[in-house]
């Protein structure tokens, strides 16, 4: 999902550093005062972090003949929020950005935006609108997890849109053509990506129920529900 | 969940799919060469502004791993420092768990 390094004109990399910049420091913000109020977060933090590193270094193949990686953010995205979650995925992506060469430091902004962002924004949303109903728990985890990093390369792909518009039938018919190179390409990823964290969330819930109910992750009677059952 | 390992199911069926898909498309498509969606995307940015790739370059200077082989090495080290949170952590739990 990364827009390479020198591939965004300056003044749009302006632009998305100038959204990222304060979604990072209320993230930060936002990461200190959970810490001050439970430790006890802390170790969940660092699983949700810890699939953010490993799925986001992953490059799959995928249908379109070319590859592709998971975002992982979505764990975190409904546990703490998106904004603690692009702190996190500022951390990953400033490591791919000096060390391998994926993405750059002008473009970082966009790709926060993008991944660290607008992604988990979309997955907590979903989170956030089907967790007090009645859909199973299970269920909605993978919506927002899936939608977290399809929605990732949606924005990728509007971001050079934007920037690169086509001369004929402008940004709509450019974002149409990038979201067939960087969506298409995410589809089966995204599915997959929900299963499997889905599956970790359940482990989570076996092992440390407490601290999703402290932290209001989910209400009481949907993780004890959970945890009995499995 | 209709029974104890339904999800771990769905899992394993969901990455067999995937693997299954990957060998099917792969077998007929020849000419992919499933290089990464960044650099399709790149080479789509220089096709709608008709400039070549060479054309792009970084607005900061940039290190750039000397081969694939860095390249990977340096994303394994990713992958592992994502995997020692992840073990360490559900290592505690369930010891804290045992102990409780």
């Amino acid at each position: 999902m990364h827009i390479m390094e020198g591939f965004l004109p300056w003044q749009w990399c302006l632009v998305w550093w100038i959204i990222a910049t304060p979604c990072l420091v209320f993230g930060v913000y936002q990461l200190k005062k959970v810490l001050e109020a439970d430790r006890e977060a802390l170790p969940l933090l660092g699983v949700t972090g810890g699939f953010i590193f490993i799925l986001s270094s992953l490059k799959l193949p995928s249908v379109t003949g070319s590859c592709s990686h998971p975002t992982g953010t979505g764990l975190s995205a409904f546990c703490f929020g998106p904004w603690v979650t692009s702190v996190i995925c500022a951390i990953v992506l400033l490591f791919q950005s000096l060390f391998l060469a994926h993405g750059g430091l002008s473009v970082l902004g966009a790709n926060i935006v993008s991944m660290g962002i607008v992604g988990p924004l979309v997955g907590w949303t979903i989170y956030r609108v089907l967790r007090d109903t009645r859909v199973d728990m299970y269920l909605t985890v993978f919506l927002a997890v899936a939608f977290a990093d399809l929605f990732t390369y949606v924005v990728t792909s509007l971001e050079l849109a934007l920037a690169y518009p086509a001369e004929v039938g402008g940004i709509a018919s450019s974002f149409i053509l990038f979201l067939g190179i960087f969506a298409v390409t995410q589809v089966p990823l995204a599915i997959v990506e929900g299963i499997v964290l889905t599956l970790i969330f359940k482990y989570i819930v076996q092992l440390k129920p407490d601290i999703l109910s402290q932290l209001q992750v989910f209400p009481k009677e949907k993780i004890t529900s959970a945890g009995s059952v499995a | 969940m209709p029974f104890k390992y339904g999800l771990e199911l769905l899992a394993v069926a969901g990455i067999l799919g995937f693997c299954a898909l990957f060998l099917y498309t792969s077998s007929i498509m020849s000419n992919a060469e499933f290089a990464g969606s960044d650099t399709v995307g790149s080479s789509q940015i220089a096709e709608l502004t008709g400039k070549s790739i060479e054309d792009y370059q970084p607005l900061i200077w940039q290190w750039v791993p000397p081969s694939g082989e860095i390249e990977s090495a340096l994303f394994a080290i990713q992958a592992a420092i994502g995997g020692v949170l992840v073990g360490w952590v559900f290592g505690y739990w369930k010891g804290q768990k045992k102990a409780a």
